[in-house]
């Protein structure tokens, strides 16, 4: 044992201290290749996440839908909420059955109105879409690719990938997200008023979201229309709202009418410290929040 | 032979047995009704709910991977720490790991919206989900766990009469120090990442620490080979069989108490740190909502601190304790309580604090609520039936504390 024990000593000197050189610079090697090499099996995911840091700075080729909300604006009707609802059949859902079971808040719509109050007691409405992040949570942690980044900046999901694991649900800073708890059989009651469903219902089990009625984008921008001007190009809450607190258009476009609100209104994103660059700006209360 | 025959006969006719394996039928028939209820009704039947969307489920799933760590710390202690003495132990602590990781499966299974598409993680990569390693790294550790375990059953007595069963344990036995290598790694991984699944979320701040992975997985290898040593001691009083000495599951125990206390050494610095030190107004916001309208604070400090780490810690260490085995199974049992109790505040504590986006309300909204319905404690007891299941029929039917080494 002794003897190994010096010879491993005397070796150390020269052959294997060339060998562990030798490997240091292999792995060296080996490590680029691997990670950003011809090698590297990531290599297509790696190009996915550098455009998708790309989508957060301002490009000017394409698109990238954004929206402004006018908190001066808003009067409460919650038009936008029903019209979101009929126009993308959303479950409005049943307090009384919620409360049943002993849920809160079971079967929110994708777009939720509610009245706050400015810190000088001032109260106001707030209404909140999802906010299309730049860099979504949602999208990090689904472990199925079914949410996504589209070039255009819209976070939205592949239905028939979703296992529904509500991680999203989890992630989502702002709450935007919705579960299918159960089969759809009921009658939506604001249909056929506040609009005709466009969209197929999703199924039992899957998590699903606001799209910014990218059914409604893709369609117009096909036809030759420009979403944000044309109102059959534009999503539902947009065109609805009598008030005509909410914004729509291409952020990427300096001279676009959202573009140019941002420039001279005093606007703010939420919950901008965790970096997730929203594709969503409110125009903050006069007398300030 | 002939004593084996007679002994299996004495086990069936006995009363306590027949109470026993009706009551296990009962807790898995309990399960298996809630289960249909779930997938017939989806789990609007269940009282999670958008604001709270994982509940007491994702509880179990936590605790049994978290439970089932005794099987990757003593295959990493006998095969590559070579601490032989311990051998004995092995395939138990494999067996409990394997029982506690299909029981996360079995209830995770219930808890997915659409379990027709259990596979689809394995399908459709994203390499930058935390849940997505951990379905990979689950899966590959339970396809190790059953290479490792594959001896065991070669073993037993059914395959007594075929040579080539007797031919692969042994070469499967001889796989043992790189199985336990694989094991180990995957397993430092994905208990860890558990623990990320929350602290990598920066929309709740209760959750949002770099230590949650390191707090999942130190207590993970703190309980889990206690729980193989309780197991150990209750099967030799069942059986009435001594198997393993006494000395080895007293350091079993006095390795989970040194563990315990470093846990919770470090859960006090993460604490300080978090709501002290380095508290942001958010995580105070966080902290003074649970410990005004919640329990949170009476849990974590009784169930999670005082009989979760330090009751177990005296009754592992001190000397006048930790001779009895009856103290070291207590211990055993309030240490796996504590770190069940844990994985419930950490899940449902950060789903209390409702998240606070919007400017007007900020740090005024109330905290959520849910408490597990029906159907969810249902598939809970029926899990636990599974589990109690298949830990009999392994006692009764498989050498799990031959050491594999008498070929």
């Amino acid at each position: 044992m002794s003897k190994k024990k010096t010879r491993i000593k005397l070796e150390l000197k020269r052959r294997d201290f060339l060998a562990v050189g030798g490997v240091a610079a292999g792995s060296v090697v080996a490590a680029q290749l691997l990670t950003t090499g011809p090698l590297s099996p990531f290599a297509s995911f790696k190009q996915e996440q550098v455009e998708g840091i790309e989508e957060v700075a301002p490009r000017h080729t394409g698109h990238h839908w954004g929206m402004v909300i006018n908190l001066n604006k808003c009067i409460g009707c919650e038009y936008c909420t029903r019209a979101c609802s009929a126009t993308n059949d959303v479950w409005v859902g049943l307090p009384d059955e919620d409360q049943a079971l002993g849920k809160e808040r079971l079967n929110k719509p994708w777009n939720i109105v509610v009245e706050e109050k400015t810190s000088t007691g001032t109260p106001f409405y707030f209404s909140r879409p999802c906010l299309h992040c730049g860099d979504a949570p949602c999208v990090e942690v689904c472990p199925v690719q079914a949410t996504y980044h589209r070039d255009d900046g819209l976070v939205v999901m592949n239905y028939d990938k979703c296992i529904g694991c509500r991680y999203c649900q989890i992630a989502c800073p702002y709450d935007a997200r919705k579960f299918n708890w159960q089969e759809r059989t009921d009658e939506n009651p604001y249909i056929p008023t506040w609009g005709i469903a466009e969209v197929p219902r999703r199924p039992r089990g899957v998590v699903e979201k606001c799209t910014f009625c990218i059914h409604r984008i893709d369609a117009g921008l096909q036809a030759g229309l420009m979403p944000g001007e044309d109102p059959e190009a534009s999503p539902a809450c947009v065109n609805i709202c009598p008030v005509g607190a909410r914004i729509f258009g291409d952020l990427n476009d300096p001279e676009s009418k959202i573009s140019r609100t941002i420039a001279v209104e005093a606007t703010m994103r939420l919950r901008d410290e965790l970096g997730t660059e929203t594709s969503v700006y409110y125009v903050i209360p006069k007398e300030g929040l | 032979m002939a004593s084996q025959t007679l002994s299996r006969r004495h086990f069936y006719l006995s009363p306590a047995v027949l109470a026993w394996i009706g009551l296990i039928g009962i807790l898995i028939l309990i399960g298996l009704i809630s289960a249909v209820l779930v997938f017939w009704n989806g789990l609007y039947i269940t009282r999670m709910s958008d604001p709270v969307p994982w509940g007491l489920w994702i509880t179990i799933d936590l605790s049994a991977i978290a439970l089932g760590a005794g099987a990757f710390t003593l295959s990493a202690v006998v095969y590559l720490f070579r601490l032989k003495r311990f051998q004995p132990l092995v395939r138990l602590a494999v067996f409990i790991g394997f029982i506690g990781y299909t029981t996360a499966l079995l209830t995770l299974i219930m808890d997915i919206g659409r379990p027709d598409r259990f596979w689809h993680p394995w399908v459709y990569w994203n390499i930058h989900s935390v849940l997505w390693e951990i379905t990979w790294c689950i899966t590959i550790y339970l396809a190790i766990m059953l290479v490792e375990f594959a001896p065991v059953i070669a073993e037993s007595r059914f395959f007594r009469n075929y040579a080539w069963a007797a031919k692969v344990a042994k070469f499967l036995h001889h796989l043992a120090p790189l199985l336990a290598l694989l094991g180990l790694g995957i397993s430092l991984l994905h208990q860890s990442s558990l623990g990320a699944t929350y602290g990598i979320v920066k929309s709740r701040p209760f959750w949002f620490k770099p230590s949650m992975p390191i707090m999942f997985i130190l207590s993970a290898v703190a309980v889990g080979p206690s729980l193989t040593m309780a197991i150990t001691y209750i099967i030799e009083w069942v059986t009435g069989k001594k198997s393993v000495p006494n000395d080895i599951l007293r350091a079993i125990a006095r390795f989970s108490g040194f563990a315990l206390l470093i846990y919770g050494y470090i859960r006090f610095w993460d604490l300080a740190a978090v709501t002290y030190y380095g508290r942001t107004p958010s995580v105070s916001e966080a902290f003074s909502l649970l410990n005004q309208q919640t329990p949170y604070n009476f849990s974590f400090w009784i169930f999670e601190i005082l009989l979760g780490v330090v009751l177990p810690a005296i009754l592992f260490l001190t000397p006048r304790f930790n001779r009895n085995p009856g103290y070291l199974v207590i211990g055993a049992i309030f240490a796996v309580i504590g770190v069940v109790i844990n994985r419930w505040n950490v899940t449902v504590g950060g789903l209390f604090v409702p998240i606070s986006y919007s400017p007007g309300v900020l740090y005024e909204l109330e905290p959520t609520k849910y408490f597990p319905g029906l159907p969810e404690w249902g598939v809970a007891i029926g899990v636990i039936g599974y589990g109690l299941a298949l830990l009999t029929l392994g006692a009764r039917y498989l050498p799990l504390f031959s050491n594999g080494e008498h070929s």
